[in-house]
């Protein structure tokens, strides 16, 4: 595949981390009641929400506890935070373990996603949820 | 390989590639079997204009990234609004590179 092991792991971490500030703002602001920044250029340029738009507020509520707030403010919150939570873990334990479990996993599932059986459903998940979103005035 | 063929695939398909492999694929091409020239001359390569013309458009949705077969980043930028905005906007003048390279990833299993 493209890249290698330390370049996905690089890739992962700055992700995490920049997700995490990101959360950390989030949480700020929810608690100073400000107008919470918006960066999607998708509803920058259009006003239209995008099929993520809301995660973070999804995660916010996740963190309060809130399961069924989450989901139905965008249920793509569950998915990054399961991420979120897990890579920095497993990326550590491959680090002091020296091996690439995480790596595998990611070709492995990279390859799956590809079938079409597996693909069109999950992109037709997305579209629904992207409908669900915009009816919603995300 | 014939060094007419050579110089015409290298021709039209110059594009598809980094300049600076643009040579080692031509002698590569030189030294290889006359009977991989209907594989490589087939060889379905991506359009770099075109992954940027995608990822100016559908970038903060993930949709170059998939189309170039990294699917992983693809979902990435999916979940995360184009990495809040400004992976998309990073991916703009990354793409075309990594679609070159993509390129290069495609025609190296026939060249090696």
């Amino acid at each position: 595949m493209a890249f290698s092991r330390n370049k996905l792991y690089s890739i992962m971490i700055i992700a995490c981390i920049a997700g995490y500030i990101w959360l950390y703002f989030g949480l700020k602001h929810e608690y100073s009641e400000d107008k919470p920044i918006e960066v999607c250029l998708i509803k920058h340029f259009t006003n239209i929400a995008c099929p993520s738009c809301g995660s973070t507020r999804s995660i916010l509520s996740l963190t309060e506890g809130n399961f069924i707030e989450a989901l139905s403010i965008n249920p793509m919150g569950f998915l990054i935070a399961i991420i979120m939570f897990l890579s920095p873990l497993w990326i550590i334990a491959d680090i002091t373990a020296k091996r690439n479990t995480l790596f595998i996993f990611y070709q492995k599932t990279e390859t799956y996603l590809k079938r079409p059986q597996l693909a069109i459903p999950l992109v037709l998940m997305v579209i629904i949820n992207w409908i669900w979103n915009i009816t919603k005035g995300l | 390989m014939d060094a007419q063929k050579v110089d015409m695939f290298i021709m039209s398909n110059s594009k598809f590639f980094e300049s600076h492999q643009v040579n080692q694929i031509r002698e590569r091409l030189l030294a290889i079997d006359d009977s991989k020239w209907a594989m490589i001359s087939t060889v379905q390569l991506k359009d770099p204009t075109t992954s940027l013309i995608v990822s100016i458009l559908a970038g903060s949705l993930g949709i170059d990234r998939f189309m170039i077969g990294d699917t992983g980043l693809g979902v990435g930028k999916l979940l995360t609004c184009g990495g809040l905005g400004i992976w998309a906007i990073i991916d703009w003048f990354m793409i075309q590179n990594a679609t070159r390279e993509k390129n290069m990833q495609k025609i190296q299993q026939f060249l090696y």
